[in-house]
């Protein structure tokens, strides 16, 4: 009885052991597929970079600690919407300590009315712009935006989440998230028209 | 990943050069992300860690049980002598007083003695 348990204490430990090296592996793996856009987004919303990697810090060890168990498949909606609340947090704190800066667009950005419907035939907002400009001109354009709206944007377009993982992202209604990422259009191209 | 929206080039060429941004990240900034990633880790790693504990705590419990039965056994062998019933001063005794060790290490001798009619405590 006794011999029984001893040979297989060792033989469970080693199977769990190998399972989370397998799960560790992948964890990693999808970590390092997302850090650097993670931080380019936080840039974005902080304007700074080392507060922005502060606060990717601070979402993958809260990622890895409370869905690190989750199944791969969860992880991408549960690491952004980590992300999402460090930085809403971020902003609150902001809004608390520094009442009388103006930061363009924090005000009431969402109320702006929607843009007419896009003419094709243009070239588009960033015009002929090199990349370099068009780069600034964009980096500039998103910073600008309302964290709601930029959050929708980079979610959707350039994380590709669809609109129901945005919403868990963003912690709200998948409508939300239409309408946050159709006035962050709006408004990019208005913004971005203005440095041609 | 990304995903062409509503037809509009301007869209695809702002996440191309989102893209290149992320791509073109410093080595400092690379470095440190690298170490951020790998302390979040280290706190999965410490699961198998505490798997290697329980595996201690439950070979202690089955070594102790082995030695009560191997005990059990052999004051219940034939020709060993007999254990007198444990009294409530015995307790005390065991507990509060620095022979009660030299006892315990020397149980069989004392049984021995008292089966002799000699006086265990001198």
């Amino acid at each position: 009885m006794a011999t029984q348990i001893c040979l297989m204490t060792p033989f469970d430990d080693g199977r769990a052991a190998r399972h989370a090296s397998e799960d560790s592996r992948a964890l990693e793996d999808f970590m390092r597929g997302v850090e650097r856009r993670a931080l380019r987004m936080a840039e974005f919303a902080t304007g700074n970079r080392d507060e922005a990697l502060d606060l990717v810090q601070d979402a993958m060890f809260a990622f890895v600690r409370n869905y690190g168990s989750h199944s791969g498949a969860e992880w991408p909606p549960l690491f952004w919407r980590v992300l999402d609340s460090r930085l809403n947090d971020w902003h609150r704190r902001q809004r608390v300590r520094g009442r009388w800066w103006f930061r363009p667009g924090d005000a009431s950005g969402d109320d702006d009315v929607l843009s007419a419907a896009p003419d094709l035939r243009e070239p588009g907002p960033f015009g002929r712009m090199a990349d370099g400009e068009a780069s600034a001109a964009l980096e500039s354009a998103l910073r600008d935006l309302p964290m709601r709206q930029r959050q929708a944007f980079l979610l959707r377009l350039w994380e590709g989440l669809d609109v129901a993982d945005a919403a868990t992202a963003m912690r709200c209604s998948e409508g939300s998230v239409k309408t946050h990422l159709s006035r962050a259009l709006a408004n990019l191209r208005r913004a971005l028209e203005a440095h041609r | 990943m990304n995903q062409p929206h509503e037809g509009e080039n301007w869209i695809e060429r702002a996440q191309a050069l989102l893209d290149e941004s992320a791509e073109n990240l410093d080595a400092a900034t690379l470095s440190r992300l690298n170490r951020a990633r790998q302390a979040a880790l280290a706190q999965r790693r410490g699961l198998p860690r505490r798997w290697a504990w329980s595996a201690a705590l439950a070979g202690a419990a089955v070594a102790l049980f082995g030695v009560a039965v191997g005990l059990h056994h052999r004051f219940d062998a034939p020709g060993a002598p007999a254990a007198a019933p444990l009294q409530a001063g015995d307790i005390d005794y065991l507990t509060s007083d620095d022979d009660a060790l030299d006892l315990y290490e020397n149980l069989d001798f004392y049984a021995w003695l008292e089966k002799q009619g000699g006086d265990p405590r001198g």
